[in-house]
């Protein structure tokens, strides 16, 4: 098992990585990986995000944009599935906050490389949600 | 020595000091994609209008082998000129004069533009690109750095100061540009920032490039520091010569007028159904605020940054009007910490140069969230109120729907001094929402129902219909006036024309204390 600190935009998470030989089993992690910056009380939505990274720790790094929640509020609908190409401006995400939908939209153009929240879900301030490339 | 050998070293002289740092300096310049201070100077100008001031001052420091350097015109060309056809002082660091350096003589020239502009009510704009303070001049660098300071802060709100920056700006060279009303950036050929990479690794061990730390995109998106980024020199050069189109020369002028050929009574039908059905859907304010103004023509302040209110210039029957308003579209149109701050400082701008103030207001309130509180709204909020009390040019406000609690007193409201505020029929002026209200109003009737879901959700509607809307406020006066959505133009037309000579008294005072 080895650890790495990855940069994503700014945002450090401690993943750990461990490789898969021939003939091992592969145990699930003893405890998901958490950003190191001292957010424990992160939002269960966020934990499958945090061990993204850990099946491809390459794939989000580099050139990745993700796509933070602007404000607290509950997500009404994810309008995007990984791997699906977006336009600047498409609608990505409906967040439900101040009383209001809030269209989340995509800052530039590119592919949904992972989501990391689902409908229903509640998310607090600059939760990641989706990561594109 | 005879007159004409005189004037002919004048001449040489004089085209000495044109070539500033030299051709192989130049080329370098523009081979980064940047221009020199007198190119610069020249687009930035009418054609032939600038003269040139202190090109003949030089540096007189020993210090370092400084003796042997020479600084055509100390690295800063200054001067004044015209853009179209009014007067404008503008100074510009010369990047391939000692890499710009400010020394003594350097800040002396730039100190005395500054000075020359605030006594005639002249606007001033600043090119910086500079590697920093002339270190070998030591302390009499930082006196330059603080001099211009002063004048910055004596000028500020007497004659507008607009900075651009198109190169480096490092160090203790930002504040001047922080004091200044506006800041310009390009894309990728400028920076600012208080510390560089190097020395935030080094304090820090955080690893950034000089353009993610205080790049265009950096100032005008994440820290607010700019208001304008362009994709080059030129582009940004005539967005300088637009927004000193909207702009009188100083705080004792009139607006400027044009001749406006968009009609005054022109009625705008799409506005009757621009506002959802369902308050709960947004849309944009942008095309309320172009259906509304001279030719559509909105010359929008800090487009990328707090994109939840939007701020800028437009025209109102040819006259310069400034604009507020919330977005719907971006974080519900909620006002934070930054929305705040943004709106504020607007505000502020237009009442220091007798810039009458259009706020259109669509608001469900202040954000709530720990980062908010903790990150100090209280304090950044109060801005607002303060901003919109302490202004005494014309106020208008038009409610286009949610009005709520303390951000419907924030936006305009009647009780900070609005002239005329009118409200659309789509308003909702309450002291908080529906589903807030009803919980807190009926929570007995809620509790004691045998079905309290079903009561709940009548006694919203119950609310909705009886308060979520402007004949309440319109009642107590406090709205002036509900009009149909159509018509907000020739109401705004003629309500600037009624408020045209406002006149309004402030207790005298040294200042006040603003909530910074």
């Amino acid at each position: 098992m080895r650890k790495f600190m990855i940069n994503v935009n700014g945002k450090s998470y401690e993943v750990e990585v461990e490789e898969i030989r021939e003939g091992t089993t592969v145990k699930p992690a003893a405890a998901p990986a958490s950003p190191a910056a001292p957010k424990a009380e992160a939002p269960a939505q966020a934990a499958p995000k945090a061990e993204e990274p850990k099946a491809k720790p390459i794939a989000a790094p580099a050139g990745a944009t993700t796509v933070s929640a602007p404000m607290p509020g509950t997500i009404l609908d994810v309008k995007v599935k990984e791997g699906d190409e977006v336009k600047k401006g498409d609608v990505l995400i409906i967040l439900e906050a101040m009383k209001m939908e809030n269209e989340i939209m995509a800052p530039q153009d590119g592919k949904v490389v992972s989501v990391a929240v689902s409908k229903g879900a509640s998310v607090n301030s600059n939760d990641p949600m989706i990561v594109l490339q | 020595m005879s007159n004409e050998d005189k004037l002919q070293e004048l001449e040489s002289a004089k085209l000495k000091l044109k070539d500033g740092g030299g051709q192989a300096r130049i080329d370098k310049q523009h081979s980064s994609g940047k221009l020199t201070a007198r190119e610069r100077i020249d687009l930035l100008l009418d054609q032939g209008s600038f003269i040139e001031i202190d090109a003949f001052v030089q540096h007189r420091s020993v210090e370092f082998g400084m003796d042997k350097t020479e600084a055509p015109a100390d690295g800063v060309v200054t001067g004044y000129g015209t853009v179209d056809g009014r007067p404008i002082y503008v100074f510009a660091q010369d990047f391939t004069v000692v890499g710009g350096s400010l020394g003594e003589m350097h800040a002396m020239k730039i100190a005395k533009v500054l000075d020359m502009a605030m006594k005639n009510g002249v606007p001033v704009i600043g090119i910086n690109d500079s590697g920093g303070a002339r270190i070998q001049e030591g302390v009499d660098a930082l006196k330059g750095y603080g001099d211009i300071f002063f004048r910055n802060t004596m000028a500020s709100g007497v004659i507008p100061q607009i900075a651009v920056i198109m190169g480096p700006c490092a160090g203790g060279a930002v504040y001047s540009p922080a004091l200044m009303d506006f800041v310009f950036m390009v894309d990728k050929t400028s920076q600012m920032f208080i510390t560089g990479p190097q020395v935030v690794q080094a304090v820090t061990g955080e690893a950034v490039t000089a353009e993610q730390l205080g790049g265009a995109m950096t100032h005008n998106s994440t820290s607010g520091v700019a208001h304008f980024m362009y994709s080059d020199e030129k582009s940004c050069i005539e967005g300088i010569r637009k927004l000193l189109s909207f702009l009188p020369s100083n705080n004792l002028e009139d607006v400027p007028w044009q001749e406006c050929d968009d009609d005054l009574n022109r009625l705008a039908p799409d506005l009757n159904y621009i506002v959802p059905d369902n308050p709960n859907k947004p849309y944009d304010v942008k095309d309320i605020i172009t259906a509304v103004i001279d030719n559509g023509d909105f010359f929008e302040v800090q487009p990328y940054y707090a994109q939840n209110v939007v701020v800028g210039f437009a025209r109102m029957n040819g006259k310069t009007v400034g604009i507020v308003a919330n977005q719907p579209k971006v974080m519900a149109g909620s006002l934070d910490i930054n929305a705040s701050d943004k709106a504020a400082r607007f505000v502020r701008f237009c009442d220091a140069f007798n810039i009458p103030l259009i706020t259109f207001t669509d608001v469900p309130g202040y954000l709530p969230g720990v980062g908010q509180e903790h990150g100090g709204v209280i304090r950044h909020g109060a801005k607002l109120l303060y901003a919109y009390s302490e202004a005494t040019v014309p106020k208008i406000n038009v409610i286009l729907r949610k009005a709520y609690g303390g951000a419907y007193i924030a936006m305009s409201s009647r009780h900070l001094g609005a002239d005329m505020v009118f409200a659309w029929p789509t308003a909702e002026i309450a002291v908080m929402g529906p589903d807030g209200a009803a919980n807190i109003i009926f929570r007995k009737d809620i509790e004691a129902s045998d079905n309290p879901m079903e009561t709940r959700e009548q006694k919203i509607e119950e609310y909705r219909s009886q308060f979520a809307n402007p004949y309440r406020a319109a009642a107590r006066g406090y709205v002036d006036d509900i009009i149909v959505p159509e018509e907000t133009r020739p109401r705004l037309v003629a309500a600037l024309e009624m408020l045209a000579g406002k006149r309004e008294e402030r207790p005298a005072k040294k200042h006040g204390n603003f909530p910074v």
